[in-house]
């Protein structure tokens, strides 16, 4: 507990000193990020994203480095292991009233994040669940379905233009995608402000804007990058990366996690 | 009302039946435009096979035929997938049960009672956004997308956001003891017929909104039939000995959605659920499956 408030006072103090801290690139070129791998072809001759990915990090927890944690109430095999962080530096950027914010977040967080009550996570917490998810590629799309919640995101790559008069925020937001090279780059609006990037209480307002970029790396691994902007929430755009790792096992496929489905099983369960 | 209209359907032609139940909605629906095979499912079905005979369907890249794209079934299956009369609840329609000819799921006397009860004790599934299930995701009133790349059919249902992966590749089911809401899929095409073997059901979704239901046992196989531009026809064969007294089929029209630049919304079902609490809290319970015993 003590070390992470050290860590925001650190972010804080470095806020003073905004001229020092170059904001970050919006990605690695394309070229950088592969490391030298060329992908092959889908039949639209588009790079070949497709397959059974995941990641493996602890990132839906806390996307910042932090130490074991025990989940409160549970017994001790039920915690969660500690990590390193995906921030790049370490470091969100809040404004100061967002910062005040995200440490009541923190304090309430089992009951508070909305991905407790098994609500959608958004965009990136969906890609960093620990469940596996499918990519899919199509002429105009590429089509992701996570395991989780079976959640699906389409991503247009028709060039059509964001949705306009949008009615309701959309828990996974609107994506509309481009190949950048061998780089898929997804540019995601139009967020329902509820979402939280982890467990830990970082969050964000319906001005979020993400821009995500997929770069295979290796025949069975991917990079992702996300850069995160929301001119509410924070004083600049920061960003995430990790490694997707693609799943080996023969005849993979996604299953279920009907998260709510299983709260209530489980409510129900506890009556005569 | 079920027992009065099965000892009538017994005894009554198909064409007479058209007539004389015409207060039933569905009856009276126009021919489809393309081929003039009416909607009505015992109707559709051997006029929509007949069709499918000499219709020779677009092709995707990699030469299967193009089922792609937006489609609707009839949305009154989620009220009753049997014959129903229209109410202040309910649009009403003819039974999507074309085999056995009664159009009655043909229940074992104890799945019957089950069935019955169901729908008194337990809270619908569908009321809690629980995926639909195999084949009531199709039926329940929303818009389903339809698509193919090599070796998977993918089926995506706006209610919900739920989703029907198919891989086409020949891979094998999924181990046994593996249930799943939308069931495991595999499909395979034979002539322009996609065929989609369903098993791994864990039991939890409904037929439909009255309680007609299947156990874990449930073996479904669905066929896939482009008979037009505009329409599919959609066959399902249920077998499951732990709760029929023989397998039975359900046939329905799908039908494409021309809307263009259609792009299948979010559906944050769950988010805003608020039902599924003041259900319990009337003293329904959630509806816990019927499962075959436990090898285990």
């Amino acid at each position: 507990m003590r070390k992470r408030v050290a860590v925001e006072l650190v972010g804080f103090g470095m806020l003073l000193m905004a001229v020092a801290v170059s904001a970050p690139a919006a990605g690695q070129s394309a070229a950088a990020a592969s490391r030298g791998y060329t992908p092959p072809r889908t039949q639209h001759g588009q790079p070949d994203l497709q397959g059974i990915w995941q990641v493996m990090n602890t990132a839906a927890w806390d996307i910042q480095d932090h130490p074991a944690q025990l989940l409160f109430g549970l017994p001790p095999r039920f915690g969660v292991p500690a990590g390193q962080g995906v921030v790049e530096g370490n470091e969100i950027p809040y404004q100061p009233w967002a910062l005040a914010k995200k440490k009541e977040n923190y304090e309430n967080r089992l009951t508070a994040d909305p991905e407790a009550k098994c609500y959608m996570p958004g965009v990136p917490r969906i890609t960093y669940m620990p469940y596996p998810f499918q990519i899919l590629e199509f002429s105009d799309r590429v089509v992701i379905l996570y395991e989780d919640l079976h959640v699906t995101r389409q991503i247009y790559t028709d060039g059509s233009p964001h949705l306009k008069n949008v009615l309701f925020d959309l828990w996974m937001g609107d994506s509309r995608g481009r190949w950048e090279g061998d780089t898929l780059v997804v540019d995601v609006t139009s967020f329902e402000p509820q979402t939280w990037f982890d467990r830990a209480g970082n969050f964000h307002s319906e001005a979020l804007h993400v821009v995500e970029r997929y770069t295979r790396t290796g025949p069975d691994h991917m990079l992702y990058e996300v850069t995160i902007e929301d001119p509410k929430v924070f004083t600049r755009p920061w960003k995430m990366s990790m490694p997707i790792y693609r799943r080996q096992e023969t005849n993979v496929q996604l299953l279920e996690y009907e998260c709510y489905a299983y709260a209530w099983e489980a409510a129900d369960r506890g009556k005569k | 009302m079920s027992n009065r209209l099965s000892g009538c359907a017994g005894a009554m032609t198909v064409a007479v039946a058209l007539v004389l139940l015409a207060s039933v909605p569905g009856a009276g629906q126009a021919p489809l435009p393309q081929t003039g095979c009416p909607q009505e499912p015992a109707l559709f079905h051997p006029c929509a096979l007949a069709k499918a005979k000499t219709f020779s369907p677009p092709r995707t890249p990699d030469g299967k035929p193009d089922i792609q794209g937006f489609w609707r079934a009839p949305g009154s299956g989620t009220e009753s997938i049997e014959e129903h009369p229209k109410t202040a609840d309910d649009s009403g329609a003819r039974s999507m049960i074309v085999d056995p000819p009664d159009g009655k799921i043909p229940y074992q006397p104890w799945a019957l009672l089950q069935a019955k009860e169901n729908r008194q004790k337990y809270v619908e599934p569908n009321t809690g956004c629980f995926p639909s299930g195999v084949p009531r995701v199709f039926y329940t009133p929303t818009r389903f997308q339809i698509l193919q790349s090599p070796g998977n059919v993918v089926i995506l249902v706006e209610r919900a956001h739920t989703y029907r992966i198919i891989p086409t590749d020949g891979r094998p089911h999924v181990g046994k003891n593996i249930g799943l809401w939308v069931g495991d899929s595999r499909g395979r095409w034979e002539g322009n017929t996609l065929i989609v073997d369903v098993t791994n059901q864990n039991a939890m979704p409904w037929f439909d909104q009255k309680g007609d239901f299947y156990s874990d046992a449930a073996h479904m196989v669905e066929r896939f039939t482009l008979i037009d531009a505009d329409t599919i026809h959609y066959e399902i064969t249920i077998e499951d000995p732990t709760v029929y007294t023989r397998p039975w089929t359900m046939v329905f029209p799908m039908r494409r959605i021309r809307d263009k630049g259609l792009e299948l919304p979010e559906e944050a079902c769950h988010e805003g659920e608020e039902n599924v609490q003041l259900l319990i809290d009337l003293g329904y319970r959630i509806y816990p499956g019927v499962r075959r015993p436990s090898p285990r």
